[in-house]
């Protein structure tokens, strides 16, 4: 079943992980989740601040357009690597009752190490176009931020995804040269 | 042709070894892609579509209503609307089931999903039913059938996703999905009074309720009810009195709902600090994962369009002569099958770049198909032997084998049959709201 309906509402697991992690790494995860979370907020107030603006003074907020993109920009790829951490990504588990114990450990090896590194190439990608966009000199419509700042944040993430996948994939590794998890 | 049905293969191969849908999409659609245009387009277009997709303004109703959800569920709604539904129904025979439904149908006016609606519903709907002795049977099925709505009743999240990818208005949408979401309810209601003609001891009527303890129910979710109607009367158009402007986009709907939510569970004093994190961190998580399928599916479609699978279709279609009616019901038999395996969202982002230049080439409507696509998906949630909804339930509850959950939903899933053939072949029930629109 997929797990992004079927977690339960009441998440207080939204801060566990599935792998053991120490305090240094907690705050590693925490930070970015905390930026998502802000960034969320701030996205749900202006939304509601720029409509009654609009609607009872005629006077919306004109960067609200620019602001949104620029949230959900930092709301998706922040989260994203914690997400792949967790295994929380959609997939379909459908045929699990099939993979003994021992092959479902080595499928989860190998989908980790693909995943990590075909993400590497966007993640080069990305980081080129913010790049480009820099090289030109672009900058938003209103706020004149310069474009190649979200570019390098999606293309770090990106790669930071890329790692937290790999790392899964060696971390799955040692626990089962280990012996049984 | 050939190159798009292998890659469709390989998708549904790795995505059955588990990796995740989005990345599994994303290589395959890269890889394809880069077959036919080479390593650097394909680079290239991947580079593109991530920057725009998580920069896109009409997704930002993806987070705002998942957000709205959340918050009006720790609000302690789902508790609220089934007591409402219990003191107007319970007296009838079956009533309890009636009201599940009902309250199921509430619930999903405010949550887009239909396995969360499942799954909240059946913590507060199955002790009372158990309370008054009422059949396992029916009281699961009726759980599970009540959850599909969550997916058509706007707002909805599949809708939303349906009408980024092919660009049709998802205020539209949302508006299209209130008649077949109403109608799903009467049916339902039906199908709870057939299992009860058949066997009366399957759902014992409860106490009648006092006119005291109804108006006392009403006051629990007024609020709630109060926001359900600006935030789809906003988007409808109907708000729009002088000298007030209420006229919203969806994303303002959506921000509008959110905010409504929050400050409906703050002022109920249901929200500290933590628990507000702890929403937002869910919302934001959620979203990435959707967003991550979405990025991927658009992969996988630039490289199917690129391909020429929607024209090898077109001419398959032609070159047969298959009338158009034909052709749609074999669409929806895919539909249904594809639903029994895959999580809805999933199948929608993969079928939909395929079917739909098809669809709309034949004549149909677009808000139409959108519609009808997700009450197909809504009935394979609940088909034998597979119906991911029963096994959520199954999930939740526990004592109740999936056997005894799939006879008691049977009559429900009749219902659903009779509703599709209605809305097939009578488009306007699903087309009346929408083309009514300002």
């Amino acid at each position: 079943m997929n797990k992004l309906e079927v977690r339960k509402p009441s998440s207080e697991a939204a801060w566990d992980m599935s792998f053991r992690q120490t305090g240094f790494w907690r705050y590693i995860a925490v930070l970015p989740t905390w930026l998502a979370a802000s960034a969320l907020f701030i996205l749900m107030t202006m939304t509601f601040a720029d409509v009654i603006l609009r609607s009872l003074f005629g006077n919306p907020i004109e960067s609200a357009t620019e602001l949104t993109r620029l949230l959900i920009a930092i709301i998706v790829f922040s989260s994203l690597p914690i997400i792949s951490w967790k295994g929380n990504n959609i997939v379909v588990d459908l045929l699990d009752p099939l993979f003994s114990r021992r092959l479902a450990i080595i499928r989860d090896i190998a989908i980790d190490m693909t995943c990590g590194v075909i993400l590497i190439w966007p993640a080069k990608r990305v980081w080129e176009l913010a790049e480009r966009a820099r090289g030109f000199g672009d900058v938003t419509e209103y706020l004149n931020l310069p474009q190649h700042y979200i570019g390098w944040f999606i293309a770090v993430f990106t790669f930071l995804t890329a790692l937290t996948f790999l790392a899964r994939a060696i971390l799955l590794i040692l626990s089962a040269v280990k012996g049984p998890v | 042709m050939l190159i798009s049905i292998v890659g469709l293969g390989v998708v549904l191969f790795l995505v059955f070894l588990r990796m995740p849908i989005a990345l599994a999409m994303g290589l395959v659609g890269f890889a394809g892609y880069a077959d036919i245009r080479g390593v650097r387009a394909s680079i290239s277009m991947v580079g593109r579509i991530i920057i725009d997709t998580s920069q896109d303004y009409g997704l930002s109703v993806v987070p705002l209503f998942i957000l709205m959800g959340l918050f009006v569920n720790k609000g302690g709604l789902s508790k609220e609307l089934y007591q409402v539904s219990y003191v107007f129904l319970g007296h009838l025979r079956g009533g309890l089931a009636m009201a599940t439904i009902v309250a199921c149908a509430g619930f999903s006016a405010i949550c887009g999903s239909s396995l969360a609606t499942a799954a909240t519903m059946s913590k507060v709907a199955m002790p009372q039913m158990r309370k008054y002795n009422y059949d396992d049977s029916l009281s699961t099925a009726s759980i599970a059938a009540g959850g599909t709505l969550g997916i058509l009743i706007p707002p909805s999240v599949i809708l939303v996703i349906y009408g980024l990818l092919t660009e049709t208005s998802i205020g539209k949408l949302f508006i299209a999905g209130i008649i077949p979401g109403l109608l799903g309810v009467v049916l339902y209601l039906v199908a709870v009074r057939y299992t009860i003609i058949r066997n009366p001891k399957a759902g014992p009527a409860g106490e009648r309720s006092s006119l005291v303890d109804r108006l006392q129910a009403l006051r629990g979710v007024w609020a709630v009810l109060l926001l359900f109607f600006i935030v789809i009367g906003g988007l409808y158009g109907v708000l729009n009195i002088w000298p007030l402007n209420l006229t919203f986009s969806p994303t303002e709907a959506a921000g509008m709902g959110a905010a409504g939510a929050f400050l409906i569970a703050v002022s109920r004093g249901k929200l500290n600090f933590s628990k507000t994190l702890q929403v937002l961190i869910e919302t934001v998580q959620t979203t990435a994962a959707l967003f991550a399928v979405l990025i991927g599916a658009w992969i996988f479609s630039n490289f199917v369009n690129m391909a020429g699978l929607p024209e090898a279709l077109r001419f398959l279609v032609s070159s047969a002569e298959l009338s158009p009616m034909l052709v749609m019901l074999m669409i929806l038999v895919i539909y249904l099958v594809l639903g029994c395996v895959f999580e809805s969202l999933s199948m929608l982002l993969l079928t939909v770049p395929i079917f739909f230049p098809l669809v709309t080439s034949l004549g149909f409507d677009p808000i139409w198909f959108g519609i009808i696509v997700v009450v197909v998906t809504e009935i394979s949630l609940i088909t034998p032997p597979v119906g991911l909804n029963v096994f959520v339930l199954k999930g939740v509850i526990g004592d109740v084998s999936t056997a005894t959950i799939f006879k008691g939903v049977t009559p429900f899933w009749i219902v659903d049959i009779i509703r599709l053939a209605l809305l097939v072949f009578i488009p306007s029930i699903i087309l009346y709201l929408p083309n009514s629109m300002l």
